[in-house]
């Protein structure tokens, strides 16, 4: 940035401009200001499409290993408010915006973003055309990228670039997962003003933290769930030893493939106790089950996913956070007499949601196994229930945080398991959708 | 599932005339509508009285009926039609009234006419307060706490209660009408008593003041299998106590954390199910305690609104597409979504990019009202901006408004504030308070001390303090200073070419070149619903200085042509350039161009992404309008359809290289510099009124003394009328040429020899160089004096002698060939005494195109964007242009003064209507009947009539009033109009006027008893007899007229229509040019 224009920003809430660079392994260079910790990080480049919940973004353990950039181009503007956090530090390895917001304005904003970033030494850069950075990423596939407000030799940093390494293959739960076995049960105070307090707790639930977020714990304590936490690694056995009502499998980071730690526990503890899913944790089933996970062309990641499910015909908007995916296909056989009389598996799901059916597969390991959800942008697999097993998942969020609370039903849901109701899926949403939220009192007037 | 084949005619119902709080983004929805339906195979019926509209056009519906809403005129509709099914949702409050009407009434049961989208039930509890609010208590969503008063007692009662303030909202009215903030029990005695009688039902809301809390709105969809979404979210910029339509707002919402959004967003959805609205788009406002996220529903629309279409805009999201087609059975996931082709319409648009709205206003035409913006709308138009950021938005917004600003502040134009005047000018509402907001910053008040007293959200006074350091840097540096980078902060900061200029005491030009010198050149992003998750076709653009990657303008495939639109809706500068604006955008393409429209008024058609090829958002400046023509480099340029917005920068392009179709700048400068044109007229021999010119008072007094008085004066380069007036001495003409100075200080005076009494009309005309084709002449109803736009006319004439039309139009082939019109002309005349005086002539499209056209059956505007292509009226196979139309079309004007309390209503040379309707009928009375119908929904039947005009006028008035008696209606007279009229015979009662004290006849009009006025005006005193009168005639929403030819034309009306009815008429069964 050229001197005269330091001295145009210099009365501005903007700090002193320092240069950053973000260069991406095809050789790609965006320019822009240093705006939180100052460093070098290498990471996979990719984007999130939420217009608001950018601390629940930045702070969610999947985001491991992966430097994101926020399509909306103000960030921090309503400042942050710690209980919103996902996890108590951010896994992510940089953050990429076009505006950083140094005056946030909210009542319940503690900190500035830049300075939470600060705190916890996220590298950040603004002043980038974000856009053109996302429709660069969307046309040439997620790569590595180097963030970087020390080294600002596009050449250097290309050659670095170039060396570090890839999180494909690589298991990233290690370095976002609990070690100790504990208990959760605490819940955010600042929430109060809109989230409904928690149900008694009735149901004793083990969650495999993977990397969980806060917000899918807390909703699991919500819906009246007495919650252990343990290592994404603990076996099956020692799960079973503590006599739990449900298991939970969280989301978490990275590439499935290489968590076997945790879904070949999954394999033992499916049959022997019913079982619920998110993200990552549907991918565990699958795996569980021998499906085949692929890596998506277009990761999804955002707020405005459109998925049906094929159940209720009712499409949910929900929040996404994957880059891998389970294929359907790899589950087993079609089973034409509970798919709509179809034997031949499709590619697109979207076939399904034309038909108005919710197929059934004839899986080695633990029987039948439907289709619940499907994603209506790219026709991928969304959710899966096993018939023959209480266990069901979705690769989505349910818990949102950040994003629509359209599928909060499927923690509903995951009690009604629970409580072995065999309909426990067929929840209506629009009767769900103030399920959790809480308003002001109203105070009546009396008068003519 | 897909759509219903049990209905196959769909009747909708418009909005009717352009009204404050009800303006052309009906006809965007309704157009779309429309359009969807007829696609779909339906047959659509449609009822609209406002002639301006593309939904009006005889191709959009297949049975178009240009005719009065009123349920007794839809019946006839329904009756002749019968239609399957009623699509009530598209046609803002009007429509939705109506169908209500016709619903509650039994006509709908009656023909077996279904009411799609939305039924009776959830109309009812999306807009009866107390249903509402019932609704809310069942869902357990806080409404603010409140009461309904029938009476000033139960008012009091209730705020005895509450305390003050208290919001108070008449009960179904329409944008906030008769609402207010009463402050204390003055307020309260005088907003009740209003709001008492404007309510239909006679009911004013009294609820706990939310002033200075956050106010949001979420446009929501919803389908009747039970998919929600939200399209969009909005925030005010200003706090609560302001009505939105008023507001600046900003999309999406800027400071709502994850959990307040989400929640917001699930009471929405909430609502709607609850509400029971079926299927279609929504808009529920919410107000947040800025302190404790104390989060209050305010209301909900159960239909598209002002803010769907603004949403339509900010996101890409046709929501009056989608409601239409979720309205006859398809569901949200089997709709495509428009702009990417290939996902579904059920998701929530995610943008890269701020949206700001800003509300245009007309208060200087409106002498005498408070300025204060309430939570009654004000706003006549409104702008909307694109930029990354909201401060590049905002610059944006600052210089789309048409008010001479060059953006925010920094332009010269900034009134200083001090600490005398800073509570004033930052804590009160007013249409300028942005601009003071900048100023107060500027002059060292702390964004703090601007905060508390604005009650605006930190979030903007910040950022907006951000854009007022960065111009205070700027300040005193030098042009050829700034590097490429300093250009580029700049540009991210909002900053136009003139503010840089005038900061570095430099000019517009010379930064542009600088500039470009530098190569500091925006790109042009796309509006994509997905913040380029996918890929998308669809070429809506705006410009920003984010300039990695530039998306447009693309492969050059054809001929490129760019349409300059016409900006925000203002007082004389309404829908009707937009109408020609999209035609020519419709006439080129299909002549093989492609089309590029520019424009920033997010309520128009010509703003939707489908009606050019090409859209670029932007304002009309020379700077934007010239980065564009940089990048897509357009062989020819219209500037001709949208009014003086684009025709000002005609010149400028000119010189820049630009190439302009059609009329030459040259020829439009023939047309508009009075010498040149004087010596045109002298030199073919037609006569005009003497004129001169001056930019001073001495200059001024010149002239008078060689033409005489009284004068019509004006400044140079307006429309509308703007700065017009009559003067008849000495004294007024000082007072005016003070005034003048304010308005256009770089431009003289004109002063025109007024004609008193003359008959004035106007003629459309096609000119190709070789060949003029006469579109249409219409004849005025009131006498010259009165602006074109307020006065009512009628084509063909009604009364002109044959010998005088064929004058008319000789002298307007002869003058269109000679000023070398390729394209539209219009021209204005006066005829006294036979003579026939040229007023001005306008080589560019007017406001009666789009009537001409509807009421000839050839469209003007397509035809001329045809004849700027190159092709000859020869070859357009026209009728002759002297045929004989078997019916007479009346165009009536809507006039806003409800909305202005305190101003006069009398009509002069200012133009001061908001919008128009038109009458079709087979004689010139039944047609004006209908305008008037169309305008105020009833024509007077019985009762008294009260009479009170100016001594020029009592001899006229006679044949008149005897009229009236012979029609049953009693006759109440001011002293000297009773004596005149008893002397001729006519039998009246005398009344007292204001000033002869009280009982006067404002007591008789406050109570109901006068069903109509005749009052013209008696001198030049705002603060007259006639004021008086004619303000409480708007109180109370009573019939008036203050010309005695239109007295004349309504009596004629009322009687033809109780003699014999009135028909309908559809357009489609009018004679249409096929082309």
């Amino acid at each position: 940035m050229s001197s005269i224009s330091e001295q145009l920003l210099a009365n501005t809430s903007k700090p002193v401009p320092k240069e950053a660079l973000l260069v991406l392994e095809d050789g790609s260079v965006f320019k822009g200001t240093a705006c939180a910790a100052e460093g070098e990080v290498f990471g996979e480049i990719c984007f999130n499409t939420s217009l608001e919940g950018y601390l629940e973004v930045i702070t969610d353990p999947s985001y491991a290993g992966q430097i994101i950039t926020m399509t909306y181009p103000q960030i921090g503007n309503y400042g942050v408010n710690l209980e919103d956090i996902q996890r108590e530090h951010p896994a992510l390895r940089g953050l990429v915006v076009r505006d950083m917001c140094t005056r946030p304005s909210n009542w319940r904003s503690t900190l500035s973003l830049p300075e939470y970033l600060k705190q916890e030494n996220v590298v950040a850069i603004e002043g980038v055309d974000t856009r053109a950075l996302v429709r660069h990423v969307r046309d040439h596939g997620a790569q590595r990228a180097v963030l970087s407000t020390i080294d600002t030799n596009p050449e250097s940093l290309l050659k670095k670039v170039r060396e570090s390494v890839s999180i494909v293959g690589v298991n990233l739960i290690p370095t976002v997962s609990c070690t100790e076995i504990h208990t959760f049960a605490s819940l955010p105070k600042s929430h109060d003003f809109a989230v409904a307090p928690a149900l008694e707790p009735k149901h004793k639930v083990v969650a495999y933290d993977c990397g969980a977020k806060r917000s899918i714990l807390q909703n699991l304590v919500r819906c009246g769930c007495d919650l252990t936490v343990v290592p994404w690694n603990t076996p099956a056995e020692t799960v079973l030893d503590m006599h739990p009502d449900g298991v939970f499998l969280s989301n978490g980071p990275g590439d499935p493939d290489a968590v076997e730690g945790t879904y070949s526990q999954v394999q033992k503890l499916l049959g022997k106790v019913p079982v619920f899913g998110i993200c990552l944790g549907h991918q565990m089933i699958s795996k569980a089950a021998g499906a085949s996970i692929e890596k998506l062309k277009f990761g999804h990641r955002g707020g405005n996913h459109p998925v049906m499910n094929l159940l209720t015909g009712r499409v949910e908007i929900t929040a996404q956070n994957h880059g891998f995916g389970l294929l359907f296909p790899s589950l087993g056989e079609l089973i034409p007499e509970l798919s709509g009389g179809h034997s031949e598996h499709v590619d697109d799901l979207r076939f399904w949601v034309r038909e108005g059916v919710a197929p059934v597969v004839q899986n080695d390991r633990f029987g039948r196994i439907r289709l619940t959800h499907v994603n209506l942008n790219d026709g991928t697999a969304e959710g899966i229930a096993c018939l023959d097993i209480p266990a069901f998942s979705v690769q989505y969020h349910p818990e949102a945080s950040p994003g629509p609370t359209d599928a909060h039903y499927l923690f509903t849901a995951f009690i009604r398991l629970m409580d072995k109701d065999p309909n426990y899926l067929d929840i209506d949403i629009a009767a769900d959708r103030l399920a959790g939220w809480t308003f002001g009192e109203r105070k009546e007037l009396q008068h003519a | 599932m897909p759509k219903r084949t049990d209905i196959q005619t769909i009747l909708v119902i418009g909005s009717g005339p352009i009204v404050i709080g009800q303006a052309c983004e009906f006809d965007y929805s309704g157009a779309q509508a429309c359009k969807v339906l007829k696609a779909d195979g339906y047959k659509v019926v449609l009822v609209n009285s406002n002639p301006a509209t593309i939904m009006t056009d005889p191709g959009l519906a297949d049975r178009t009926y240009v005719e009065p809403i009123t349920a007794e005129f839809v019946e006839k509709v329904i009756e002749k039609e019968r239609p399957d099914a009623l699509l009530p949702t598209l046609g803002g409050q009007t429509g939705l009234n109506t169908a209500v009407e016709l619903a509650k009434s039994g006509v709908l049961d009656k023909y077996g006419v279904e009411m799609i989208g939305c039924d009776l039930e959830a109309i009812e509890r999306g807009e009866d307060r107390k249903m509402f609010n019932d609704c809310m208590a069942e869902l357990g969503i806080e409404t603010a706490r409140s009461g309904y008063a029938y009476s000033i007692e139960d008012a009091e009662r209730i705020v005895g209660e509450l305390g003050y303030p208290v919001v108070l909202r008449p009960s179904f009215t329409l944008g906030g009408a008769g609402g207010g903030i009463a402050h204390n029990h003055d307020e309260l005695l005088l907003i009740v008593s209003q709001g008492l009688e404007l309510s239909p039902a006679g009911e004013v809301l009294v609820e706990e003041s939310i002033e200075g809390w956050k106010e949001f709105e979420m446009e929501v969809m919803r389908d009747h299998a039970g998919n929600g979404i939200i399209v969009c979210s909005i925030e005010n910029f200003d706090a609560m106590g302001v009505h939105t339509g008023d507001s600046i707002t900003v999309a999406p919402a800027q400071t709502l954390s994850d959990v307040e959004y989400q929640r917001m967003r699930a009471a929405s959805l909430a609502i709607l199910e609850k509400i029971g609205v079926e299927t279609g788009g929504s808009n529920v406002q919410f107000a947040v305690n800025p302190q404790n996220g104390r989060m209050i529903v305010i209301e909900m629309n159960p239909r598209v609104s002002r803010s769907s279409a603004l949403a339509s805009k900010a996101t890409g999201f046709p929501i009056a597409k989608a409601a239409a087609k979720l309205a006859v059975g398809y569901t949200l996931d089997e709709i495509v979504n428009d702009i990417t082709k290939a996902t579904p319409a059920c998701f929530e648009p995610s943008i890269d990019y701020c949206v700001v709205k800003v509300p245009r206003f007309a208060f200087e035409k409106f002498q005498g009202t408070d300025d204060t913006l309430s939570t009654r709308m004000k706003a006549v138009g409104e702008i909307m901006a694109i930029g990354r950021t909201f401060e590049e938005a905002l610059g944006k917004a600052m210089r789309s408004l048409e008010n001479g600003r060059a953006g925010l502040g920094a332009d010269g134009k900034d009134v200083r504030v001090t600490e005398e005047n800073f509570n004033d000018l930052v804590g009160r509402p007013t249409a300028d308070r942005i601009f003071h907001i900048a100023e107060a910053l500027r002059a060292g008040f702390t964004p703090e001390q601007v905060i508390e007293t604005s009650k605006i959200d930190p979030f903007f006074i910040n950022r907006i303090a951000d854009m007022v350091a960065v111009q205070e840097s700027l300040r005193g540096m030098r042009v050829d200073e700034l590097d490429a980078d300093a250009f580029r902060t700049l540009k991210r900061y909002g900053m136009s070419d003139i503010q840089i200029a005038h900061l570095t005491n430099s000019d517009e030009l010379t930064v542009r070149a600088c500039r470009k010198l530098l190569g500091v050149r925006p790109s042009f992003k796309t509006v994509d619903t997905c913040a380029a998750e996918f890929e998308s076709t669809t070429a809506y653009h705006y410009k920003t200085y984010d300039a990695d990657e530039t998306e447009a303008p693309g492969e050059r495939t054809k001929k490129r042509a760019m349409i300059l639109g016409a900006g925000p809706n203002r007082i004389g500068q309404g829908i009707e350039f937009d109408y020609c604006c999209v035609h020519a955008s419709y006439a080129l393409h299909d002549a093989g161009f492609e089309t590029i429209m520019v424009n920033c008024n997010p309520e128009t058609v010509s703003t939707d992404y489908d009606t050019s090829d090409k859209l670029y958002f932007e304002p009309l400046t020379f700077e934007d309008v010239m980065d564009i023509v940089d990048a897509e480099k357009p062989d020819g340029v219209v500037v001709t359809l949208g009014g003086q917005t684009p025709l000002k920068l005609a010149n400028a392009l000119s010189e820049a290289g630009v190439p302009i179709m059609g009329t030459s700048p040259e020829a439009i400068d023939l047309a508009e510099d009075r010498d040149r044109f004087s010596a045109i007229l002298d030199e073919l021999g037609i006569a005009y009124p003497a004129a001169g010119m001056a930019s001073t008072f001495q200059e001024a007094c010149a002239v008078a003394d060689q033409i005489g008085f009284p004068l019509l004066v004006r400044p140079s380069y307006v429309l509308g009328g703007r700065g017009m007036g009559i003067v008849y001495d000495g004294a007024q003409l000082e007072k005016y040429m003070t005034e003048a100075a304010k308005i256009t200080p770089d431009h003289p005076v004109y002063l025109d020899r007024f004609l008193e009494g003359a008959v004035e009309v106007d003629l459309d005309a096609l000119c190709d160089g070789d060949q003029v084709y006469v579109g249409g002449v219409l004849e005025h109803i009131e006498e010259a004096g009165i602006h074109s736009g307020d006065s009512s006319c009628c084509t063909p004439p009604f009364a002109l002698s044959e010998a005088i039309v064929s004058q008319l139009r000789s002298i307007a082939r002869r003058l269109a060939l000679r000023i070398g019109v390729v394209g539209l002309i219009n021209i204005q005349f006066a005829i006294k005494d036979q003579v026939v005086y040229i007023i001005e002539a306008n080589p560019r499209a007017s406001r009666t195109v789009p009537f001409v056209s509807k009421a000839t059956g050839v469209p003007l505007a397509k035809l001329a964007a045809r004849i700027m292509a190159g092709e000859k009226i020869a070859g357009l196979n026209l009728p002759s242009d002297e045929r004989r139309l078997d019916y007479f079309s009346v165009k009536e004007p809507v006039m806003p003064f409800g909305r202005f309390p305190g101003t006069d209503t009398v009509l002069g040379p200012e133009m001061k209507s908001t919008g128009e309707v038109m009458g079709i009928a087979r004689n010139f009375p039944a047609a004006f009947a209908k305008g008037q119908l169309a305008i105020d929904y009833h024509l007077p039947e019985s009762g008294t009539v009260f009479v009170s005009v100016c001594d020029r006028d009592k001899r006229a008035l006679v044949p008149i009033a005897r009229e009236i008696k012979r029609m049953g209606f009693k006759i109440v007279a001011t002293g000297g109009t009773a004596r005149a009229l008893r002397a001729a015979g006519v039998d009246c009662e005398e009344v007292r006027k204001v000033s002869e004290g009280s009982p006067n006849i404002i007591d008789r009009i406050a109570s109901g008893e006068i069903s109509f006025m005749i009052n013209t005006p008696f001198g030049h005193a705002t603060r007259s007899d006639g004021y008086e009168l004619r303000t409480a005639a708007v109180r109370h929403g009573m019939s008036y007229v203050t010309t005695l030819s239109g007295a004349q034309a309504l009596v004629a009306g009322m009687e033809v229509a109780r003699e014999v009815g009135l028909d309908i008429v559809a357009l489609q069964d009018l004679p249409q040019w096929e082309g």
